[in-house]
């Protein structure tokens, strides 16, 4: 074995995996955590559950033959007929094989396929062995303990890997935003603003340690910003409103602005912001279409700002749950909390966005302050400081947050090892120290 | 996924990425591959000028059997001298690509293959000495032969990891290729067994040209007197060995068979390893039936407690 052979860091999430090794400044790899198998694709009898579909009867009084499409009914290597990322997603285009996401909102729900999908990450698109590297997983927050477990038996029984870490994303993100200017002592304490595909959460952490009772939620991210998009090119009668043209529109032409009466005024009087954008025609030699782009450049993300444009039933602004989250976290930490608002995730990737968030919760803060200044009749505060933390990493913050971590020459320290699996069985994966806490950097 | 690839698919897809005329961006990356290999892909200079390292443990030994000349047939102009703490370097310049489309796939395809072809000495020079000795060898009857020809070439020893080595001997009628392995789980050991006999069962049922395959824990005799064996005394080591005959070591076939018989270790572990997962997801599921008949199952008259009216309780005797 070479002396060190870089950690390998993968941070599997609802939408996408993304894999690389410890040290480096992208992952190697992304892709989407799909995985096609042979037969039909999962969702009509397990449905939202992801469970394998369980039979009327169990197999042995069927004679093993369970509901078809199931592996054990099968003997041969049907088992190996699947594939991941980007090939399963062509593969399922095409008939005979169905695509299933073993990650559902964050949490793995299919174990049969995650072992799959991590066995051909690790071989074919890694091309390490397991034996010879240490992993570095994440999870979400609030996982269940037992996941934990599973994912380690996987890890250590199927694949011997020599050891393993599982850190949150949350933390990992913190750490990933040392790379920040803004940032000047490594701490792990802050607010991290985690918006992907599928759902935003705010997570407040302290001292690596994430506040599991404060965390919300917030159903508005990247695929409801792309919905809007979507939803504006057809009122206007686009040529195209396509789904995947609001997606290309949303992430090349879509910024913040500072306020939206004004932003409809500036374009109004300058027709110079309204753009066009060129769809390529799928089908080579024919022209493609224009699309007008107009308003909803800044629109789009106003959505977090102001849900009321978008959702009936959700309405509490993006800057307004932050400061909840804040203020239902121990008094003590708070300020910590304010300080180092980090975000994460491809939704938080639009320019000025935390310029914007910033401001907001900067207002909401302040006219608290007040408010109690007020009533106390004469106390002054010292202030409070809220900074919203913007760095290059943003997009891919967790796995970068890994890849520093998993870099450093005490991460091993901090990994259980197979033998000390060995030793104690799953449970040891329940406490991991805290990997760039206090003392270790 | 039945075979694994030969090529590394991380260089090939950031190749075909930077070569489809996207804007260069500069890239530092360290990746790994099977084996303990390490490449190091990065932009030092500028952001066109490519520049992959490769790092093998066993480079000193494979460029005894002849790399650096295989390397340089394949890699030509583009081979640089070598980065620090590297083992051998290749350059791209974007800037200056082959113009045809066939070309650039062409290079494409063989910097993905970098660790196959530096590994790819040891057999090429074995082979090559293969047809030596067959030549020479048609001079004589089997009993005439001379000392040198009988017994064949020097055992070729690749020690491509820490404790695993592969040998490589050329006769004048066969080549043969031996791995040693090593398993430290007793699952493994088990897994690997039953995976092995398969390959020499091979052989019995169907396919009569496969190369045969014997495994053993003991030295095989082939490797008589070569330094550095570990005595197998737990069974932890086991020695797989692979006679390739004239058939498999034609000239066409050369290529192919170099290619599938360096990855046999990396697809050896990862069927282990795809077997273990089927099993599991087979234990999953019995696990999920189970549960299922517990949930059916109920006591077929349930003790009830039973009241009177002034709230007292009593129970049915018996």
């Amino acid at each position: 074995m070479a002396p060190q052979t870089p950690a390998v860091v993968m941070d599997n999430g609802t939408g996408y995996s993304k894999l690389g090794f410890a040290g480096n400044d992208s992952p190697s790899f992304v892709f989407p955590t799909a995985i096609a198998t042979k037969g039909p694709a999962a969702g009509s009898g397990g449905s939202g559950s992801g469970r394998p579909a369980v039979a009327n009867k169990p197999s042995f009084l069927t004679g093993g033959a369970g509901p078809s499409g199931h592996l054990s009914a099968k003997r041969g290597t049907e088992d190996l007929d699947f594939f991941i990322g980007d090939e399963a997603l062509s593969a399922a285009a095409g008939p005979g094989y169905g695509i299933h996401y073993p990650i559902r909102h964050g949490q793995i729900e299919n174990w049969d396929h995650m072992e799959r999908f991590w066995s051909n990450s690790i071989f074919k698109y890694l091309r390490v062995e397991p034996e010879d590297h240490y992993f570095l997983l994440t999870e979400p927050p609030l996982n269940p303990p037992e996941n934990r477990e599973n994912t380690a038996e996987i890890m250590f029984e199927s694949f011997n890997c020599s050891g393993l870490y599982i850190a949150v994303q949350a933390v990992l993100a913190l750490a990933a935003s040392w790379t920040s200017t803004k940032v000047t002592d490594r701490s792990l304490t802050g607010t991290v603003i985690d918006s992907g595909e599928g759902v935003t959460h705010v997570i407040p952490v302290a001292e690596g340690y994430v506040i599991g009772s404060s965390i919300k939620s917030i159903p508005i991210a990247g695929r409801d910003i792309t919905y809007f998009v979507q939803q504006l090119l057809r009122d206007r009668g686009e040529p195209d409103s396509s789904l995947k043209t609001a997606e290309r529109i949303k992430e090349k032409e879509c910024y913040v602005c500072p306020d939206i009466v004004k932003e409809f005024a500036r374009f109004d009087a300058d027709r110079e912001q309204f753009r066009k954008f060129h769809v390529a025609d799928p089908v080579a030699g024919r022209k493609g279409v224009t699309v007008d782009v107009g308003y909803e450049r800044f629109l789009a993300p106003e959505i977090f700002f102001n849900p009321e444009i978008y959702s009936s039933d959700f309405l509490t602004p993006l800057p307004n749950i932050v400061d909840t989250v804040i203020q239902s976290s121990p008094i003590d930490v708070r300020r910590g909390l304010y300080k180092n608002i980090v975000l994460s995730g491809g939704s938080t990737l639009y320019k000025s966005f935390g310029r914007r968030l910033q401001r907001d919760i900067r207002h909401l803060v302040e006219e608290r302050i007040r408010a109690s200044e007020a009533r106390s009749g004469g106390a002054k505060s010292g202030g409070l400081e809220v900074q919203v933390v913007e760095h290059k990493r943003q997009r891919h913050g967790p796995w970068f947050g890994g890849s520093l971590l998993g870099q450093t020459p005490e991460f091993r320290s901090y990994c259980h090892t197979k033998a000390e699996y060995e030793e104690v069985g799953p449970s040891i994966v329940r406490r991991f120290a805290l990997l760039g806490g206090p003392g270790s950097t | 996924m039945l075979l694994l690839d030969y090529q590394n698919v991380l260089i090939e897809s950031l190749l075909k990425d930077r070569f489809s005329g996207a804007t260069p961006t500069s890239i530092d990356q360290v990746v790994s591959d099977f084996d303990g290999v390490t490449f190091h892909i990065s932009t030092p200079e500028t952001k066109t000028k490519l520049l992959i390292s490769i790092s093998v443990r066993c480079f000193n030994e494979l460029v005894q059997y002849g790399a650096q000349q295989v390397l340089e047939r394949e890699y030509g102009p583009y081979i640089v001298s070598p980065e620090q703490g590297y083992d051998f370097s290749v350059a791209v310049d974007l800037e200056n690509l082959p113009a045809e489309e066939d070309a650039r796939n062409d290079l494409i395809r063989r910097i993905s293959l970098l660790k196959r072809n530096a590994m790819a000495a040891p057999f090429e020079q074995a082979f090559d000495e293969f047809a030596k000795l067959q030549e020479e060898a048609s001079k004589y009857t089997s009993e005439s032969a001379p000392q040198g020809v009988r017994e064949g070439g020097v055992v070729r020893a690749i020690h491509y990891r820490e404790e695993e080595a592969i040998y490589v001997k050329a006769n004048y009628d066969r080549v043969t290729v031996i791995f040693s392995t090593i398993f430290r789980e007793e699952t493994d050991r088990i897994f690997g067994k039953v995976f092995l006999q398969e390959f020499v069962d091979a052989r019995r049922r169907a396919i009569q040209n496969a190369p045969q395959v014997l495994f053993r824990n003991d030295p095989p005799l082939e490797l008589e007197g070569v330094p550095g064996l570990a005595q197998s005394g737990s069974g932890e080591i086991g020695y797989i060995t692979f006679v390739l005959f004239p058939r498999h070591i034609s000239m066409q076939r050369r290529e192919e068979v170099i290619s599938h018989i360096q990855t046999f270790r990396d697809y050896f572990h990862y069927h282990i390893k795809a077997s273990k997962a089927y099993i599991h997801s087979r234990m999953r599921r019995r696990t999920a039936d189970f549960l299922q008949v517990l949930r059916r199952a109920r006591p077929e008259n349930e003790e009830k407690e039973r009241k009177t009216a002034t709230g007292r309780t009593f129970r049915v005797q018996g």
